[in-house]
């Protein structure tokens, strides 16, 4: 069968009520993002493959779309919006750091289905240049006011560190791949794959324990008191010191109540390096929003660059909207304009009046009784200008 | 309401039981009727009863909060899940099984392996720097030895009385299986105050 009009899987248009939806989800972020003090940027969709690649942080090949350029070499459809923002940073913007937001889509090469599309359109914002709990506290608490502002209800914050995890990891003493596998199955929750791969990696029995720890170290402020008691280790140590000061930073600005806390959460080993935190909301089985620090990231572009930020699903945003019913019916025209043949221009003057006074307005392109009946909300109608 | 995806057959049996032992109202799963979806008469749970390899793709999505499903199932859909716990029911093991005296020793330059555990034989074989071609079906596995589709076949087995009556054997245990506890990422953390001590009484059930 010929797939003439039809869409592959994982895409969709956007169209009518929903799209009237993400328009002012747009619409209420961008104000957001402008009041805060983000600039605005847009990257190319476009991209070499070694980009993504050939780096530290690379993307898996097989979450990729490729093309071919004319000169053969391979392209991809921008797999991960951070990245590329870290790459322009690193390459184009001046030293001295930035503030920048953006509305875009990431390709995903993967099954589709559910909670899982392939173009996924993301809103975010990175916080390029910055270090220190004010900056990572500042980051949540943005993050908590952009779900606010979506009209969302019943959310919640998820923080980690990966650095409390990294520094357990120290005293098990894997190599990469072992210890790749050990974070998989700890971010997964799973106590006894986590112990078989400590086990068959030969970890000393006192360094397990405290991995093994992890998948129970979940919950609010009182998990980074309950955390203290697991580890000697300095590097560990110091980050759940550093997780203190950002919930006491993030308490004294009023936000308390929206935060969890989850040290067995490890999203990924070379990506983040500090802090890390997930929006989570009822009756939506996946976080609407993901962020955390990645000072490391820029480094593959030859640049160091410090930088912290999230990006929020707007598709799930929406999704979780709907679900908690706080979606409001799409705005119709209020006002329709009929006029006779030969009033046009006196009418088109009248759609201007309106419009200027800030009023929804459609002018009809039918005249007379057969506009007057197609009309929405309440008709005006124009006659010819009686001499 | 704490939501449970779980599937029917002597799986489901077992898992009742043991949920029941853990202080959870289970009449409703007793009933003998076909409805798909149940809730215990304190409305404080509610079961979807799904096909096992479904069990992952409702949790993962969030339809329920909370699920039980074979290890064999989670290696195989790889779903973005919480396991929380090893029920230790519905033991089994993933194996390599064939003749025992032609067997996976008796190199061909591509094995071919019958499997209804696709993508989970690909991982295993391509970890292991072995080329296999692989030969999805699905029921009825021993067959495809004997009747000469495949070379080996890579499955759950249980008793290994199927594979005896059929002249064949294990070769190779390469993963232990048993029913795990699975939960959906959010509603642990948003849920975390019905599902945690669930959870602890399901540990101290399982003792």
């Amino acid at each position: 069968m010929a797939d003439i009009g039809r869409l592959p899987a994982g895409v969709q248009d956007i169209y009518g009520a929903e799209c009237a939806h993400l328009q002012r989800l747009r619409a209420v972020l961008t104000q957001l993002f402008e009041r805060g003090g983000y600039a605005p940027v847009k990257t190319a969709a476009l991209e070499y493959y070694d980009t993504y690649a050939r780096i530290g942080n690379a993307v898996p090949q097989e979450r990729m779309f490729k093309l071919s350029d004319t000169d053969g070499k391979l392209l991809v459809l921008r797999p991960d919006v951070t990245l590329a923002i870290s790459r322009l940073a690193a390459t184009k913007l001046p030293a001295g750091g930035a503030r920048l937001y953006y509305f875009a889509d990431k390709w995903d090469l993967r099954e589709a289905g559910g909670i899982w599309g392939r173009e996924v359109y993301q809103a975010g914002v990175e916080r390029l240049g910055e270090e220190g709990a004010f900056s990572d506290a500042q980051t949540v608490a943005f993050a908590i006011e952009c779900l606010q502002a979506a009209g969302l209800k019943n959310f919640i914050v998820d923080i980690g560190h990966v650095g409390f995890f990294k520094g357990l990891l120290q005293e098990c003493g894997l190599n990469g791949d072992e210890a790749e596998e050990v974070r998989s199955y700890v971010n997964g929750k799973d106590s006894f794959g986590a112990e078989r791969a400590l086990r068959k990696a030969g970890a000393a029995a006192d360094a397990v324990n405290a991995v093994l720890m992890l998948p129970t170290l979940f919950g609010g402020a009182e998990v980074l008191e309950r955390a203290q008691s697991v580890t000697q280790n300095e590097f560990a140590r110091s980050a759940l010191a550093y997780l203190k000061e950002v919930y006491a930073l993030l308490s004294d600005m009023g936000y308390a109540e929206y935060l969890r806390f989850d040290l067995g959460a490890v999203k990924s080993l070379s990506y983040y390096s500090g802090v890390i935190f997930s929006g989570l909301v009822e009756k939506l089985g996946a976080p609407v929003l993901s962020g955390g620090r990645y000072d490391r990231l820029a480094d593959d572009f030859g640049k160091n660059i410090p930088a912290v930020g999230f990006a929020l699903g707007l598709k799930r945003i929406l999704t979780a909207l709907e679900r908690q019913g706080g979606l409001p019916a799409p705005q119709e025209a209020e006002i329709t304009i009929v006029c006779e043949r030969g009033a046009e221009g006196r009418a088109y003057r009248e759609y201007l009046r309106l419009t200027g006074e800030g009023k929804r307005v459609c002018l009809s392109a039918v005249y007379g009784k057969e506009g007057e009946r197609a009309a929405k909300g309440r008709v005006v109608t124009i006659g010819k200008e009686k001499l | 309401m704490i939501t449970f995806a779980l599937s029917k057959g002597r799986l489901g049996e077992e898992c009742a039981s043991l949920l029941e032992r853990a202080g959870v109202d289970v009449s409703a799963l007793k009933e003998d009727t076909r409805r798909l979806v149940l809730e215990s008469a304190d409305k404080r749970y509610g079961f979807f009863l799904v096909k096992p390899a479904d069990v992952p793709v409702y949790v993962e999505q969030g339809v329920a909060d909370l699920g039980v499903v074979g290890k064999d199932t989670l290696l195989e859909e790889d779903r973005q899940l919480y396991e929380l716990l090893d029920l230790k029911i519905g033991a089994c093991r993933l194996c390599i099984a064939g003749y025992p005296d032609r067997g996976a020793q008796d190199r061909k330059p591509l094995l071919r392996v019958a499997t209804k555990y696709v993508k989970t034989a690909k991982r295993v074989f391509a970890e292991r720097g072995e080329e296999a071609e692989i030969i999805p079906l699905h029921g009825s596995i021993e067959l495809a030895p004997v009747t000469g589709l495949s070379d080996v076949i890579f499955d759950v087995v249980q008793t290994g009385s199927t594979l005896e009556a059929n002249g064949l054997a294990v070769l190779e245990e390469v993963f232990p299986v048993s029913a795990r506890l699975v939960a959906n990422k959010v509603s642990l953390k948003l849920k975390s105050r019905e599902i945690l001590p669930l959870v602890e009484n399901l540990r101290e059930a399982l003792l």
